[in-house]
């Protein structure tokens, strides 16, 4: 090690420029950019008004004209938002390649208002296999069923035909907790 | 097992007992001289042994040479047998005499509903 940086730093030389080469090799391509690149008129803006300015909002959310459809403007702050189908990402096909699986988006697509919720962890929309009617219905003749059952049961118990259990001093009234400086209600069995 | 339910909720609720209200008739009604059971262990035995409550019943004795009988052979438990025996033979008796005091309330039901049927006959007359 001594002899190496004695020689000049050539192994350092070396190194750092491997490590420039393997990081430019990785490096972002030269189109991107960082969120905080953004100049004012690739940001949100205010709800458009005319259908010029329906289209400059379309052009800037990669979106085409005919697609582009605005939240309402009825005071809740969306803007020139757009209203996309409130659709989760477990609907969007899992085979196919996205430039982000995990998210199942390509590059450039327009986010959801609330794609944070509709992410694979998150809210699933998916349609059931059953339709909605039928399950309900199942369900309720399946709660409806054992609530009367159960009801049944309580009004009409079920017992074997026996007399009751037969306890020593009178009842295990002490032992149950009675008062001691009471008299207990003298109970005898009889054999039969 | 479902006679006793049938007849009980399919309409002659005047001749089977009721088993949360027996029993309804004086207790040597029919059975003159009837001696009352007898506890052999005391309370303070049962007490010290630590028998739950529900076990605490006449055949307490029994269990109790039960309990010592496994405390001093552990952990060959096997050995008392013959006291585990003896112990749920006097339960399957208690048991019978359960049976037989529903039977004898069921009977007693049926002779009182027997009796009310001749005298209404006879007053019908």
């Amino acid at each position: 090690m001594a002899a190496a940086a004695g020689r000049g730093g050539v192994l350092w030389r070396q190194a750092a420029s491997w490590l420039r080469a393997t990081r430019a090799a990785v490096a972002a391509p030269s189109g991107a950019r960082a969120a905080s690149g953004l100049t004012k008129d690739q940001l949100p803006g205010p709800y458009p008004r005319t259908a010029e300015e329906r289209a400059a909002a379309a052009k800037k959310y990669n979106m085409r004209v005919e697609d582009y459809q605005p939240y309402p403007d009825d005071g809740f702050g969306y803007g020139d938002y757009p209203m996309l189908p409130n659709k989760s990402l477990h609907e969007r096909d899992p085979w196919y390649q996205w430039d982000q699986p995990d998210v199942r988006r390509n590059w450039g697509e327009p986010m959801h208002w609330d794609f944070d919720m509709y992410i694979r962890n998150r809210v699933d929309t998916s349609p059931t296999p059953v339709p909605w009617h039928t399950m309900r219905n199942h369900f309720l003749i399946f709660l409806g069923t054992m609530l009367v059952m159960f009801a049944l049961g309580e009004i009409y118990p079920s017992y074997r035909p026996v007399g009751p259990k037969q306890y020593p001093f009178n009842d295990l009234y002490l032992e149950k907790g009675g008062d001691p400086n009471k008299e207990p209600p003298v109970v005898t069995h009889y054999k039969i | 097992m479902g006679a006793h339910l049938a007849r009980r909720y399919g309409g002659g609720a005047d001749t089977e007992p009721d088993p949360l209200a027996m029993p309804t008739f004086p207790v040597d009604l029919g059975l003159p001289e009837r001696e009352p059971r007898t506890m052999v262990a005391t309370a303070q035995q049962l007490s010290d042994g630590r028998v739950p409550l529900a076990q605490r019943d006449f055949c307490a004795h029994h269990l109790l040479r039960l309990m010592r009988c496994r405390r001093d052979a552990f952990p060959s438990l096997w050995q008392c047998q013959h006291l585990r025996h003896q112990w749920d033979s006097c339960e399957h008796q208690d048991y019978v005499m359960r049976m037989k005091e529903f039977e004898r309330e069921r009977r007693l039901l049926q002779r009182q509903k027997r009796i009310r049927e001749r005298e209404a006959a006879v007053a019908a007359e």
